[in-house]
C-alpha cells in the first residue's frame, strides 16, 4: 500500500496544527459557528444530535494492521469502544469532544492517516473496489490511480469550496464492484491496444433526492492526462453547478441542464486550454506510486480444491461461509474473505475496539498486515491461503465476525438513520434489525439466492437505497416515521434505479412487506433465476398487486 | 471597520468600492459603468461573470475585485485562476464579500493578494492562515509547478 513520503508526513503534521489553531480560535469565541462548520466539516467534524460525529478517511478503502490497532485505540480511548465503517469506505466515531478532536488528529497523523475531506462541500474520499490488486476478474489495478487523485484532490485551491460534496469511484475490473455509475465521477480503467491504461469518464450519477446514472463524457483518456481532465470537468462544475437550492447543486442537475453532449462540449474546451500544463502526470511520478502497489511476496502455491471439498462436506456452516463470503483471488492458493459486521442485533457496520484488534491481527497472521473497507460496510482480508480458511473461520465466527450471508439479503447496506444523524426522517438500524431477524433461517436465505438490500433514513441516501434490489426509504408522513420500498435497483455493470411500489409503510409493517415481495419472487421465478432478473422479466406490478392486496 | 489586507499586511484602503455609475479613478465599479469610463477605475466582477469572455479587456485595469457573494462560495476562486494563469492578469486581485479568515489562503493560492476582511482581527488570522501548510500537492497560481516536477520532490 502506499507509504508516505516526507512530504506527505509534513503536509499532515501541519495539517494538524492549523485545525488545533482554529479549534482553538473558536473556542476563544473568534469564530461563528457558521465559519467553524466549514472548517471542522472539512476535517470530517459533524455535531450530530447526540454527540459530535468524526469521520476518519481511509483512502480508498485499505488499512494497514498498525492502522486499524491505531483505530481501535482511538475509538477505546475517545468513543464507547466501537466504531461504524460507512459506506464510503471509512470509519466514523460518534462520540469524541470538541476539544479532544485535534489530539486524535494527532495520533492518526502518527500511522500516516487523517480526517480531510470526509464532509463538506469538497472532493470525498475515493472509493474503489474492495477487492482492488487482488480480484480474479480484474483488468487494471486502480489503486495507484485513486492515490494520484487523492494527492490532487486535498486542499485543491480551486475545486476545494464547491457547490455540493463530490465523489468519485475507481474501477478497474470485469464486474462493477464500486457503484461507478451512482457517483458524479465513474471511472473505468481498462487495458488499451498494448496494454496500457485507458480512462473512460461517467460523469453526473447519483443517489439522493434525483437519482441519476452517470453519462459516459470521455473514452480511452490515456494515463498521463488524468489530473488535467478532472480539472476540466471540475471547473465547469465549479463555475456553473447551482448555489441556489441545495437540493439541485450536485453535478448530475447540471449534467442534465446542460444535456451530456452540451456538458462534454464544455468540457472538451476547458481540456484543450489545460491540456499539457504541469499538472500532466509524468513518468517518474507514476512509477513512484505505482511501485507501492507492487504485488506482496506471494508464495507459489495450488489451489487446495480437494482440502476445501473435504472441509465443505464436514462442516456445513463452513461450507456456507465459503459459498458466500469467500471469493477468488488472483493468486493459486489463495482468497480474499469478506468479514462480515452484520450479524443480527447490531447495527450495520458498527465493529467494537476488540473486533478490529482481532482482525488486525489476522491480517498478519494469515496475509501481508492489510485489510479492506467495503462500501457494504464489511472488513475484507485480501491475502488469505486457502488452506488457512477453515482456522480463519473458526476464530472469525469467536468474535461475530462470520455471519455467511455476503451478497443475501440480510448483509443489509443501512445509513446510521435516525438514532444518530439530525436529518433523518425515520430509524434505519431497526428496520435491519427487524429485517435480519425476520429472515435469519440460512436455507431460506440462500435459497433466495443474490439479494441487495439497502435503507437509508433520508432523501439523502447514504443507504444507497436507490441501487438495492429491495430499496427503503425513511420518510416523514405527517410527523410520522414512514418507508418507502421501491425494487429494481441495481450497482453492477448493468446499473439501474429502483422503482418505488407504493405508498408507504409504518415500521412494523416492513417485514410482512418484504416478506410478500419474496413470496411474488420465489412462486414467479424460473428455476436458477435472480430476484433482480426475474423483477426485471414480470416488471413492478405483481408485486404491487400482492403487497397491496389486503390493504382495503 | 473593514479591513484591507494586501500583499500580506494590513494597508491603508486608496480604492472605494461604488455599485453604480460613473466610474473614476480610485474607484472600484461594476463592469457596465466601468466599462464606459475604464481609465484608472477598478472593476466589480461578479462570481457569475465569464471570465474568459471579458479577461481581454478588463486586463488593463489597475484593481480586479470579485465578489465572494456567500462564505463557502468558490467560484470567485476559479475567476481569479484563470485571470492570473491564463489571461496573464498583473494588476492587484481582490476578494470582497464574505471573505473569512482560513478560506484566504485558498484565495492568495489562486492568485488574490487584496482581501476585504470585517476586521482587524479577521485580517490578522487571515495573514497568519496564509503560508501555515509549507506546502501543496497541486500546481497554484502562486506555485505553477506541482511538487511532483520539481527537482527536490
Ligand atoms: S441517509 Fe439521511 S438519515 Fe441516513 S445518514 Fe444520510 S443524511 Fe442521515
Amino acid at each position: 500500500m502506499y507509504q508516505y513520503s516526507n512530504f506527505d508526513q509534513r503536509f499532515i503534521d501541519e495539517r494538524v496544527e492549523q485545525f488545533r489553531s482554529q479549534t482553538e480560535r473558536y473556542l476563544a469565541g473568534e469564530l461563528t459557528d457558521d465559519q467553524f462548520q466549514q472548517l471542522r466539516l472539512r476535517n470530517g467534524l459533524y455535531i450530530q444530535r447526540l454527540a459530535p460525529m468524526l469521520r476518519i478517511a481511509v483512502p480508498y478503502g485499505i488499512l494497514s494492521a498498525t492502522q486499524l490497532r491505531a483505530l481501535a485505540r482511538i475509538c477505546r480511548d475517545y468513543d464507547k469502544g466501537y466504531g461504524h465503517l460507512s459506506t464510503r469506505q471509512n470509519v466514523q466515531i460518534n462520540w469524541p469532544e470538541l476539544i479532544d478532536v485535534p489530539d486524535i488528529l494527532a495520533d492518526l497523523a502518527k500511522v500516516q492517516m487523517h480526517a480531510i475531506q470526509t464532509s463538506g462541500s469538497c472532493i470525498r474520499n475515493i472509493t474503489t473496489d474492495q477487492f482492488a490488486g487482488v480480484a480474479d476478474d480484474e483488468l487494471i489495478d486502480p489503486r495507484p490511480w485513486c492515490e494520484v487523485m487523492r494527492q490532487w484532490s486535498t486542499f485543491h485551491p480551486e475545486f476545494d469550496w464547491l457547490p455540493r460534496k463530490f465523489k468519485i469511484a475507481v474501477n478497474g475490473a470485469e464486474s462493477d464492484r464500486a457503484a461507478t455509475h451512482v457517483h458524479d465521477i465513474g471511472i473505468h480503467i481498462r487495458p488499451g491496444p498494448s496494454g496500457e491504461p485507458l480512462f473512460d469518464f461517467l460523469v453526473g450519477g447519483g443517489l439522493g433526492r434525483t437519482p441519476a446514472i452517470g453519462a459516459r463524457i470521455r473514452d480511452g483518456l490515456p494515463e498521463h492526462h488524468l489530473l488535467t481532465y478532472l480539472e476540466a470537468i471540475l471547473r465547469v462544475y465549479n463555475r456553473y453547478g447551482r448555489r441556489d437550492n441545495k437540493y439541485k447543486a450536485r453535478i448530475k442537475i447540471l449534467v442534465r441542464a446542460m444535456t451530456p453532449e452540451g456538458f462534454r462540449e464544455k468540457v472538451d474546451a476547458e481540456w484543450e486550454r489545460v491540456k499539457d500544463s504541469p499538472s500532466t502526470l509524468p513518468q517518474a511520478e507514476l512509477d513512484r506510486i505505482k511501485a507501492c502497489f507492487e504485488p506482496h511476496p506471494y508464495a507459489s502455491l495450488e489451489d487446495e480444491t480437494d482440502l476445501l471439498a473435504a472441509a465443505r462436506l464436514a462442516n456445513p456452516a463452513f461450507n456456507n461461509w465459503l459459498s458466500n463470503n469467500v471469493a477468488p483471488h488472483k493468486r493459486p492458493g489463495y482468497a480474499i474473505v469478506t468479514l462480515s459486521t452484520k450479524p443480527t442485533g447490531v447495527p450495520p457496520g458498527d465493529v467494537t475496539d476488540i473486533q478490529m484488534e482481532a482482525v488486525a491481527d489476522w491480517s498478519e497472521r494469515f496475509g501481508f498486515g492489510e485489510v479492506r473497507i467495503s462500501h457494504e460496510q464489511n472488513f475484507i482480508l485480501p491475502d488469505v491461503r486457502q488452506r488457512d480458511l477453515e482456522t480463519l473461520f473458526r476464530l472469525a465466527d469467536e468474535q461475530g465476525l462470520a455471519q455467511a450471508n455476503v451478497g443475501l439479503l440480510t448483509n443489509v447496506i443501512c445509513c446510521p438513520g435516525g438514532d444518530y444523524c439530525s436529518l433523518a426522517n425515520a430509524k434505519s438500524i431497526p428496520v435491519a434489525e427487524a429485517i435480519q431477524s425476520r429472515f435469519d433461517d440460512y436455507d431460506y436465505l440462500h435459497d433466495l439466492g443474490p439479494l441487495d438490500l439497502n435503507i437509508s433514513g433520508c432523501m439523502n441516501a447514504c443507504g444507497h437505497h436507490h441501487v438495492g434490489h429491495i430499496g427503503i426509504l425513511g420518510v416523514d408522513k405527517r410527523g410520522a416515521e414512514f418507508y418507502q420500498v421501491s425494487l429494481g435497483g441495481n450497482q453492477a455493470l448493468d446499473a439501474s434505479l429502483g422503482k418505488i411500489v407504493g405508498p408507504s409503510f409504518s415500521r412494523a409493517e416492513v417485514p410482512d412487506v418484504i416478506e410478500k415481495i419474496l413470496d411474488v419472487y420465489l412462486k414467479s421465478r424460473f428455476e436458477g433465476e435472480e430476484f433482480l432478473h426475474c423483477y426485471r422479466r414480470i416488471g413492478i406490478e405483481p408485486f404491487r398487486e400482492q403487497v397491496y392486496a389486503d390493504a382495503g | 471597520m473593514p479591513t484591507l489586507v494586501r500583499d500580506l499586511r494590513i494597508a491603508e484602503d486608496d480604492w472605494r468600492l461604488v455599485d453604480e455609475g460613473p466610474a473614476a479613478p480610485g474607484l472600484i465599479a461594476p463592469l457596465d459603468a466601468w466599462r464606459e469610463n475604464p481609465d484608472g477605475a477598478g472593476v466589480w466582477l461578479r462570481s457569475d461573470t465569464e471570465v474568459d469572455a471579458v479577461a481581454e479587456e478588463v486586463l488593463a485595469a489597475p484593481v480586479i475585485a470579485i465578489e465572494f457573494p456567500a462564505f463557502a462560495d468558490g467560484r470567485g476562486l476559479s475567476m481569479g485562476a484563470l485571470l492570473r494563469s491564463r489571461h496573464g492578469y498583473q494588476g492587484e486581485l481582490r476578494a470582497f464579500g464574505e471573505v473569512v479568515p482560513d478560506l484566504t489562503e485558498y484565495m492568495h493560492r489562486c492568485g488574490f493578494n487584496a482581501f476585504v476582511m470585517a476586521s482587524d482581527r479577521d485580517a490578522e488570522a487571515a495573514i497568519a492562515s496564509i503560508g501555515r501548510m509549507s506546502d501543496h500537492y497541486q500546481a497554484s497560481v502562486r506555485e505553477p509547478v506541482p511538487p511532483f516536477r520539481r527537482s527536490t520532490a
